[in-house]
């Protein structure tokens, strides 16, 4: 009988068997040698680079592979579904079995869990926050660490051989971790090996190859592949594919600083003729690809531009080209993202307006005026080391290669007030939720209500401090994860892995949402029901908990009520209220347990939709089940006084007191060709009064599709017809028809 | 202390002088140069038949209700203490007539299908909202545009926005008909930076027939806007069929010709978003809907006013 695909899964647990109680950086090692080169892909057709994942049920990785599958994971349906195929083998399925058992004790999410204290286990009663109801949930991973790709590519591979064996040698002579280099030095024999490896399926390949171009580009790679293990890069293709594949297996998903690190070998291999622009630009696009093709969904970020870059002018040509890049590779990692200042090389700034003028949404634009400052605040670093910040995923901030935040818990403030106002009763399950404060009717005055909520609020941002530290303890005694300490200050100096003490700025984020929604219920709350008291408590509560069936009347006047986004002071400062609490208690944490730093950030992704649809309906209209706002954006369809007064508000916030927040735009078309000069002031006025960061959608067919379907929600829509414009939604229907197809033309 | 006293009458003059708007719209970037604020002023003496703004026309805040957003759920008619909205062959309809502007059905309203058009406002609460854009303002040469309706039928609230604004350094733009007694356009005249000035139809009695008014008046205060160093961009409101004629570009070709020095000339092709409007609020449309006008039409426009010896005239 069949023998099922993982067999080299039952190969890394008995390695990992053989060395589990060895030295943590011994044991990673084996497991690396267990894991690479198998655990990677072929060279596909049109790659000009080696490179690509095969991703285990079972191995080892900072980032996470599935909910709860980080550190020494295990993807428990993979084994689940050989377990039960009866079509394979009896004894090899009882293998696969007992692994199955083994990694459900031994896998690092497992040992998380197990050390929650009490209060954190209760009130974290579950894992799945994508379909459970709750107000905090802890992810599992280490994500967003950027590792120092220059340093990798000045001094190569034998110079990272040669670092770690003088470290070795000096904790020999002054009784340092000789372990934690020796596996060190094995995890770059692994890599060595994957480059060889990958280096004789090249050239082998080169013998079958279908034109004699592609026999050429296969022989480079097989050449470039065995050159890198023995001397430092010498070219941009050399340096690429170094960067490429130390990038995979060390499970790095950002880029870092590419036009930093890679503008260098561009300009020098132009200027001896080693490349054209069209030759680096095919490189850059089969690179792009590559990055699409790993789809990390959420990370893949590349960062170009802005300050603290050590060859601003080369770097400048690099970046050029890797927007070019992006305009010519329709996918939608990697995430370019451009740092940009006042003073900075005026093209650059143009050609992204051009590039996020076709429609690509990259790249994404940060402000280096305002956000290196954000940072030194923030996490209180100098100047010179917040010009190295960096955004990853979804938009955190970090040190280039000096600091770690993993965002791994989540806080949704929306159900905290919902879980508040009912006394500590989460209405959507009946669940004891948090704290119980007291009744809602009890609340005399509309502070009274806001000190609930904030006690609320900061009980679970202690939890989850606790609990961010303590996901770090448990790594740092699980593993030294060598390829990423290996590039991270200050691992090798301190002979520490990242977690285990060597990272110079070891932090952390956590993830709110709701914010708006929050804001926008309690600025009706405090209008409608303390202030004007033209809802009476009781009758609120009775409403939310119908989700407005029979109470229309009611949820129109909420509706009605300020909302966040249109430059109405009152929903304004109330959201400034919310945002000054969360930022803060959270930020105080770090003088509460060892984390450097431990930020808020407002990002967007999925889980506004997700965590919405557990979370009942709330004071600002929003029906139970709904999506929560997106980021630092005003809810959906509430703005509605144009484009500045959206971009007044959302500048009132303090980016001086969390780790990133996210500012989506939509414009038309229409803006970015024929009303270029104007797109270009709205922009730099955004910038200039405060503005961090844009990620801008140029709005087409379907935007104007679904306007006319759910027009509540696009009332910021402006089109031009003949001699004025209008709102899009409030035009007639066949004038919408009308538009909507001209505009295809 | 004189000028103390002038300050405070002229904040006391923001609060007290009202005028009634039916929009503001920000981030305007077609009614002047730049990003602009506009503000709709509601009420015109004109009576143009192509409107498409007829709810800029009466002077008074009115209902609009909106037929496919209502659901019959008949809520208003409970709360209409005027009787204002029945219940005909089981659907809701609206008596624009009976409204007395009491706003309850459009509370009570679930679908938001009813709306009052119109709100008085000050002048303070009208610059409150336009000085929050001053930054893109500077930054893209735009600023604040009155429209309406005719801003100067509410000549008193004009003139106070218009000062108010350039009080703070804010570029100013008038979108006028012409029609207001010439010292009243003198009077408004240093505070304006820019004129848009609609001209509609070359013959008197075409104009009277198409707007309800004579053009005399309306060309005397061209000619004295023009000759007290006004800048002005002329627009012309042109509908196929109706006012395309020969005559009328001839009439646009010769103000050209008078006037070297107009800021632009810019033609303004019918469109037929706003019909479905009249409805709303309980009207029925001048002229009978027409095809929004199209791009050969608009070039055509442009070759016969070259012809006529016109060249200046761009499509607005
Ligand atoms: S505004 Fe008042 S009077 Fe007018 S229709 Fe509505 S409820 Fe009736
Ligand atoms: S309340 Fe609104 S939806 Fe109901 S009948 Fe009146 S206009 Fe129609």
């Amino acid at each position: 009988m069949a023998i099922g695909k993982l067999t080299r899964e039952l190969h890394f647990t008995e390695v990992y068997k053989k060395y589990k109680d060895e030295h943590i950086a011994i044991r990673e090692a084996m497991c690396l040698k267990a894991q690479f080169p198998g655990f990677l892909g072929g060279i596909e057709d049109n790659d000009l680079f080696a490179g690509r994942l095969d991703l285990p049920a079972v191995g080892i990785t900072p980032d996470e592979w599935g909910p709860t599958s980080f550190g020494y994971y295990c993807i428990e349906q993979r084994l689940i579904a050989e377990i039960e195929d009866p079509s394979l083998d009896e004894d090899y399925r009882q293998a696969v079995k007992d692994m199955l058992d083994f990694w459900r004790e031994e896998n690092t999410s497992t040992k998380l869990r197990r050390a929650f204290p009490e209060k954190m286990a209760r009130e974290l009663y579950t894992d799945d926050w994508m379909n459970q109801s709750g107000i905090s949930f802890p992810l599992y991973r280490l994500c967003g660490g950027y590792i120092n790709f220059d340093k990798l590519l000045q001094i190569g591979i034998p110079g990272l051989y040669e670092e770690v064996e003088r470290y070795r040698q000096k904790a020999e002579r002054e009784g340092g971790d000789v372990k934690f280099y020796e596996g060190a030095r094995i995890a770059l024999d692994v890599f060595v090996d994957t480059c060889l490896h990958f280096s004789n399926m090249a050239f082998e390949m080169a013998e079958t190859a279908r034109t004699k171009e592609r026999a050429e580009e296969l022989r480079l790679m097989g050449t470039t592949l065995k050159k890198i293990t023995k001397e430092k890069p010498a070219h941009l293709w050399e340096a690429i594919q170094l960067m490429w594949l130390y990038s995979l297996v060390a499970d790095v998903r950002n880029l870092g600083r590419m036009d930093v690190y890679l503008g260098d070998f561009y300009v020098n291999d132009l200027e001896t003729g080693a490349l054209t622009e069209e030759d680096a630009l095919r490189y850059l696009e089969s690179l792009w690809q590559l990055i699409a093709d790993r789809n990390t969904r959420v990370h893949g970020r590349v960062i170009i531009g802005g300050k603290g870059r050590r060859n601003e002018e080369n770097a400048d040509k690099f970046a050029l080209l890797a927007m070019e890049a992006t305009r010519r590779v329709l996918e939608v990692e990697p995430q370019l993202s451009l740092r940009f200042y006042e003073g900075m090389n005026p093209a650059l700034f143009a050609k992204a307006l051009d590039v996020i003028g076709e429609g690509r949404t990259y790249p994404i634009l940060y402000n280096d005026d305002v956000n290196i400052k954000a940072v030194e605040e923030a996490f209180g670093f100098t100047t010179e080391t917040a010009e190295q910040y960096v955004p990853f995923g979804c938009g955190e901030y970090i040190i280039d290669h000096q600091s770690f935040g993993t965002p791994s818990g989540v806080i949704n403030l929306l159900k905290a007030l919902e879980v508040t106002m009912h006394n500590g009763i989460d209405p959507m399950t009946g669940r004891k939720m948090g704290l119980a404060l007291g009744r809602f009717e009890d609340f005399e005055t509309f502070d009274e209500l806001f000190e609930a909520y904030k006690k609320q609020v900061e009980y679970f941002v202690e939890i989850m401090a606790d609990h961010e530290e303590l996901e770090y303890k448990i790594a740092g005694e699980t593993a030294p994860f060598l390829y990423m300490s290996m590039l991270y200050d200050d691992c090798l100096e301190r002979g520490k892995g990242m977690f285990s003490g060597g990272v110079r700025y070891l932090g952390g984020t956590l993830e709110t949402y709701g914010n708006t929604n929050t804001a926008d219920s309690l600025t009706a709350i405090k209008k409608l029901v303390y202030d004007e008291k033209v809802i009476s408590k009781e009758r609120l509560l009775a409403a939310l908990d119908a989700d407005f069936e029979g109470y229309e009347d009611i949820r129109q006047l909420l509706l009605d009520a300020p909302k966040y986004g249109n430059d109405d002071d009152t929903a304004d400062e109330m959201l400034l209220k919310v945002h000054n609490h969360v930022c803060n208690a959270v930020r105080d944490q770090r003088h509460r347990t060892s984390l450097h730093s431990y930020l808020v950030v407002i990002i967007n992704n999925s889980a506004n939709t997700l965590m919405g649809h557990q979370t009942s309906a709330s004071a600002d209209g929003r029906r139970s089940g709904l999506y929560m706002n997106n980021g630092n954006a005003p809810m959906s369809g509430m703005d509605k006084n144009g484009i500045t007064a959206m971009l007044n508000s959302i500048v009132k916030p303090s980016t001086h007191i969390h780790a990133g927040a996210v500012q989506n735009m939509k414009f038309s078309r229409e803006m970015f060709t024929t009303r270029r000069a104007e797109l270009e002031a709205l922009l730099k006025t955004y910038f200039q009064n405060g503005g961090a960061q844009a990620m801008i959608t140029v709005v087409n067919r379907n935007d104007l599709e679904r306007a006319m379907e759910e027009p509540e929600k696009y009332h910021h829509i402006f089109v031009r017809v003949g001699g004025f414009s209008a709102r899009f939604v409030e035009l007639g229907r066949d004038v919408q028809l009308d538009i909507l197809n001209r505009t295809l033309y | 202390m004189p000028v103390e006293i002038n300050c405070c009458e002229r904040q006391a003059h923001m609060d007290r002088v009202q005028g009634t708007i039916f929009d503001i719209q920000r981030f305007a970037l077609h009614d002047g140069p730049g990003i602009r604020t506009t503000v709709f002023l509601k009420g015109c003496p004109l009576r143009c038949i192509w409107c498409h703004n007829p709810e800029s026309q009466d002077f008074n805040p009115q209902l609009s209700f909106d037929r496919a957003k209502c659901t019959d759920c008949f809520r208003c008619v409970k709360a209409c203490p005027a009787g204002a909205h029945k219940v005909v062959d089981g659907r809701h309809v609206a008596d624009h007539g009976r409204c007395c502007l009491s706003a309850k059905c459009v509370e009570a309203c679930p679908n938001g299908a009813l709306k009052i058009i119109g709100r008085k406002q000050s002048v303070r609460e009208v610059m409150d909202v336009v000085i929050r854009d001053i930054a893109y303002y500077n930054n893209s040469g735009g600023g604040m545009t009155i429209s309406g309706g005719e801003p100067m039928s509410q000549f008193r609230f004009t003139l106070e926005l218009l000062k108010a604004a350039k009080e703070k350094g804010i570029h100013t733009c008038l979108d006028t008909s012409g029609y207001a007694p010439g010292d009243l356009f003198e009077r408004v005249l240093p505070y304006t930076d820019l004129f848009l000035y609609d001209y509609k139809a070359t013959d008197d009695k075409e104009h009277l027939r198409l707007t309800g008014v004579s053009n005399r008046l309306i060309l005397d205060n061209l000619d004295l806007l023009y000759r007290e160093g006004a800048s002005i961009i002329l627009r012309c409101p042109l509908v196929k069929g109706i006012n395309d004629t020969d005559e009328h570009f001839m009439g646009i070709a010769e103000i050209d010709r008078k006037y070297p020095g107009l800021a632009g000339i810019e033609l303004m092709a019918y469109h037929n978003m706003g019909h479905e409007k009249y409805e709303r609020i309980g009207r029925k449309p001048e002229m009978e809907m027409l095809p929004t006008t199209d791009e050969a039409t608009k070039e055509s426009w442009l070759e016969r006013l070259k012809a006529f010896g016109c060249g200046k005239a761009i499509i607005g």
